[in-house]
């Protein structure tokens, strides 16, 4: 495992930031960490990055305990309030940052990340002077400097315009093919779904559910039925064989399903009982529908 | 007062000013200088870039300090030399007839003033925000002035109690000693010192620092970048 993390807790006086978080990450994924505002994933971030000393537990970060320095050459991290010398042009922040990780080929390097976050040509202006999203390449730039082993990102796509989030997902996309293990914090629960293979629900700093995305999202189906004239007789039978049927308001039924083979059965099932059959559409569950239902609930419409 | 003895005199008291302005202005400039350093870098998040990287924090504090250090010493450096180049422009006798001794023991007196503020502003900027900080180190520099004058006028009433309040005060802020020193070091054969104030310094402290006093001002200024950086160390960068 790339990050192993034992009962990790952060207290700062009686609040409780981060409570016994156990992780495993394995090499080469791209791991989603979810969770609400103030749910405890920067506090969490900042511990597997050094940044934040944990009050109790232990873990382990590219085989290093938490908080070792020299693993840090090997390790990417975009902070989610990016700030960087506004002073300095783009290239004198990347030439500054290739220092600190003491970068031997730092030109062919430069030049690399600045095209694959879109800058090239743009590094010879100061970072003050770019937009909100260009700070964020240029952020990225510097995570993506050490031809990172393990790269965090927190909220990478948050200033980013959605041609500017298609890029970065392209990025870690490219990054995961290239064996380079993404711890990625976001709220924008499309694209973690496009892109992680693991993901992991933190919530007022405690670790509700951690899953393969694949089990996840395929776990169980959700069908909508809409039809007329459903006799009692039906109805209770399809009670009676499928715990979760039932009717909504609309007038239409919900049922949850283990395998797609079953809405065959639940359509001869409409067609032997005579009822008029409207629709029947698979609704597959979605990572939004997985986290408002560990999370919160949805705002509900007045 | 006759017109000769006021003429030194006078050329006393323009030297004087001219060190004490010109210290004061370094001082509150490394406290500018200092002041934020690390606090404004902890407060809009400059570091976290920075701490991520294979850098131990020792490494930090000890970086900023000695670019604050170099950045501080230049500027002493260029004011106490218009200080002196001034003085011997205008034929300021004070300032023709130091020797190279007198002229060096001064540059370092005048160096290690802003840098023992520089490093209680550290401490300060690690453990506090930018504006508080200031203000503090602000309050401590005055404070050893008047340990100074406090220690100066137990001296003129002859009271072993308000000596001892202000060398007590000094050894909280020895910043003020060190200039006084620098003073008696470049004003030594100053006539206004014999004639009117024995044994007390122009700028307001009593008898001369001993060597002693300077090795506690080494472990002072050791002890505050020590702090630094064991604060630092175990700060938690949120």
């Amino acid at each position: 495992m790339i990050i192993e993390t034992h009962d990790l807790t952060k207290t700062y006086g009686n609040k409780t930031a981060c409570s016994s978080i156990n992780l495993s990450v394995q090499e080469g994924h791209i791991y989603g960490f979810l969770g609400r505002n103030g749910a405890g994933k920067s506090t969490c971030i900042k511990m597997l990055t050094g940044l934040v000393h944990p009050t109790s537990g232990s873990g382990t970060v590219l085989g290093k305990p938490l908080g070792n320095v020299s693993i840090r050459a090997k390790m990417g991290y975009l902070p989610e309030l990016f700030r960087y010398q506004d002073w300095m042009t783009g290239l004198d922040l990347l030439n500054f940052h290739s220092n600190l990780i003491k970068l031997k080929n730092k030109e062919d390097q430069i030049k690399r990340v600045l095209k694959l976050v879109g800058l090239e040509g743009q590094e010879k202006y100061k970072v003050g002077s770019f937009s909100k999203g260009m700070q964020q390449r240029i952020g990225l730039a510097c995570a993506l400097l050490p031809n990172p082993k393990l790269l965090f990102l927190d909220e990478p796509t948050s200033a980013l315009d959605p041609i500017g989030r298609k890029d970065v997902r392209d990025i870690i996309v490219q990054l995961k093919n290239e064996g380079t293990t993404v711890f990625l914090n976001s709220h924008l629960l499309s694209e973690v779904e496009a892109v992680c293979d693991y993901v992991t629900f933190i919530n007022k700093g405690t670790v509700l559910l951690s899953a393969p995305i694949e089990e996840l999202l395929t776990s169980k189906i959700q069908l909508s039925i809409k039809a007329e004239h459903v006799s009692e007789n039906l109805f209770e039978t399809l009670k009676g064989k499928y715990d979760t049927f039932h009717r909504v308001e609309d007038g239409s039924f919900l049922v949850d399903l283990k395998e797609r083979e079953e809405i065959t059965d639940i359509a001869s099932a409409f067609f032997s009982d005579g009822s008029l059959l409207y629709e029947l559409v698979p609704q597959k569950e979605t990572l939004e529908s997985v986290f408002l239902k560990l999370v919160g609930e949805p705002i509900k419409k007045k | 007062m006759p017109a000769d003895q006021f003429r030194p005199f006078a050329i006393q008291m323009v030297t004087k000013i001219g060190l004490q302005f010109s210290s004061t202005l370094i001082a509150l400039l490394t406290i500018m200088l200092g002041s934020g350093t690390v606090a404004s870098e902890l407060e809009n998040g400059l570091i976290h870039g920075i701490l991520s990287r294979p850098i131990y924090r020792y490494q930090y504090i000890l970086g900023k300090l000695f670019g604050l250090t170099i950045i501080t010493s230049i500027y002493a450096t260029v004011l106490y030399s218009a200080v002196l180049l001034i003085g011997a422009f205008y034929e300021l006798n004070t300032i023709t007839s130091l020797s190279f001794t007198q002229i060096a023991q001064g540059w370092f007196l005048y160096l290690l003033q802003p840098i023992a503020v520089l490093c209680i502003t550290m401490y300060g900027s690690v453990s506090l925000k930018t504006v508080p900080n200031g203000i503090l180190i602000i309050f401590i520099y005055i404070l050893g002035s008047v340990g100074g004058m406090v220690e100066m006028m137990g001296l003129y009433l002859n009271n072993n109690s308000v000596i001892g309040t202000g060398i007590f005060v000094s050894l909280i802020s020895p910043i003020q000693v060190i200039y006084s020193t620098m003073e008696r070091v470049l004003l030594a054969n100053s006539q206004m010192v014999s004639n009117f104030m024995p044994g007390a310094s122009l700028s307001g402290s009593g008898k001369p620092a001993s060597d002693w006093m300077f090795v506690y001002i080494g472990i002072y200024m050791l002890v505050f970048v020590i702090l630094s950086v064991y604060k630092f160390s175990h700060k938690d960068i949120s």
